[in-house]
């Protein structure tokens, strides 16, 4: 009795270990790197004025093992004054960036060029997608400023804009002026 | 005869209270939009190409608001006031008429062109196409109201009166520009597709692009949409023709 009480034992330990190796294997990849690294080189250079074009470059590293295929690396921004997204579509910005291939610690240059469109304080994110993964990866957040814009005589319009309409109030008098003469 | 009703007419368009009003009001409008373009904290963000031409819709669109309401009144008028009589008694044309008036109302349309230039010039420095912004502008501008106002000479010879013209012409004008307005999105089924096609108004606006944002500043490539403009301007041509036939077949004192 004493000997198959043991045996049983023994055999719902194995499986229990069995188990436990089980699930302890199938979460091991939740505890590895993530195999890109992506990081916003022009953090510094960012801030500007409301109608500036500005590049956003950015840096994406494969440091796994592997070569990685179809990335799809895009912008996020976001407005911190309202806290919402920022629609790109209005800053003008490339819609995405696909890289075909990138082989193990090959680094990748991403480049943006976006358009000021209105002042404020903003932070900003490279994402990229790897097909078939459903994590997508993210860089740190790069916050910048845009500053307003104050021109009140911009490419020298005043001049005109005011200025036309006297000079046909001028001829207009002038006119009236002429044919009371002859009157 | 045909200068004397030439002279006339031009004293009439450019000369009186009227037309330097609308000169001035006109100015006020480029104004207007010019300073708004440039300054306003979001439309200045607008690329330079798209703003040329925005303004250049504007010229166009006033020209033809302006030329509409007068060539309603040009032919009209002299029925209204009963001189048509004792001016067709006279050795006058037809043809001497129509051509007086017409030219008198181009005139308008001149004028309102001299007045954009400066700020033609203004908005469009440093995009290297001011030139074109003003020969296509001229270009165009000339046709797309040289088609109207033989298009309101025909309804004016048929309804001789100012009222039913005037209205008549402005349904026709709003009819063909608000669908020019509208965004391409709007434009992506058959029918809409048809009608831009057909449309004058619509084919100098798609030409404006064609040339100020797509830089495609030669004729040959703006072909597609100046040859439906050109059809108008024969379409409008021969219904001015077939009412001046009516006009002389019914006579000067209506008989209806």
């Amino acid at each position: 009795m004493h000997k198959i009480n043991s045996f049983i034992f023994f055999v719902l330990l194995l499986i229990v270990c069995f188990t436990s190796a089980n699930s302890i294997l199938a979460d091991s990849s939740s505890f590895s790197l993530p195999p890109l690294n992506i990081n916003i080189l022009s953090k510094q250079t960012l801030n500007g004025i409301a109608g500036d074009y500005v590049t956003v470059s950015a840096e994406i590293t494969n440091i796994s093992q592997k070569t990685i295929t179809n990335i799809t690396t895009y912008l996020s921004m976001a407005d911190e004054e309202t806290k919402l997204p920022v629609d790109l579509e209005d800053w003008s910005a490339e819609k995405g960036l696909f890289i075909g291939t990138i082989d193990s610690k090959q680094k990748l240059p991403l480049d943006w060029k976006i358009h000021f469109v209105k002042p404020g304080k903003y932070s900003l994110i490279v994402i990229a997608e790897i097909n078939g993964e459903n994590q997508p990866l993210t860089s740190n957040i790069t916050h910048f400023t845009v500053s307003p814009k104050h021109n009140l005589n911009p490419g020298q319009v005043l001049p005109v804009a005011l200025g036309m309409p006297l000079f046909l109030l001028i001829i207009m008098m002038f006119a009236t002026y002429i044919r009371r003469a002859k009157s | 005869m045909f200068k004397y009703i030439l002279v006339t007419e031009l004293q009439a368009s450019l000369y009186t209270w009227k037309s330097t009003v609308w000169f001035l009001i006109t100015s006020a409008i480029f104004s207007f939009t010019s300073y708004l373009f440039l300054t306003d904290k979001e439309l200045s963000l607008l690329d330079q190409t798209e703003m040329l031409w925005l303004i250049s819709k504007i010229i166009i669109g006033t020209a033809l608001l302006i030329i509409t309401v007068d060539a309603s009144n040009t032919i009209n008028a002299e029925f209204e006031k009963e001189t048509a009589e004792s001016l067709f008694l006279t050795p006058l044309t037809t043809k001497d008429f129509v051509l007086g008036k017409l030219l008198a109302s181009l005139a308008l349309w001149i004028a309102i062109y001299l007045i954009s230039i400066p700020y033609i010039i203004v908005v469009s420095a440093g995009s290297h196409l001011t030139f074109a912004f003003v020969i296509y502008v001229l270009m165009l501008g000339t046709m797309i109201i040289l088609g109207f106002q033989m298009m309101i000479f025909g309804i004016s010879f048929l309804f001789r009166s100012s009222k039913n013209t005037l209205t008549t012409s402005l349904i026709i004008l709003l009819a063909l520009v608000i669908p020019a307005t509208f965004s391409s999105t709007l434009k992506n089924n058959s029918l809409s597709h048809f009608l831009s096609v057909i449309n004058p108004v619509d084919n100098v606006f798609s030409s404006l692009d064609n040339v100020l944002v797509d830089y495609k500043i030669a004729i040959s490539s703006n072909l597609l949409y100046i040859i439906p403009v050109l059809i108008f301007c024969l379409a409008a041509f021969t219904f001015m023709l077939y009412s001046i036939k009516l006009f002389k077949r019914s006579g000067i004192v209506n008989k209806d």
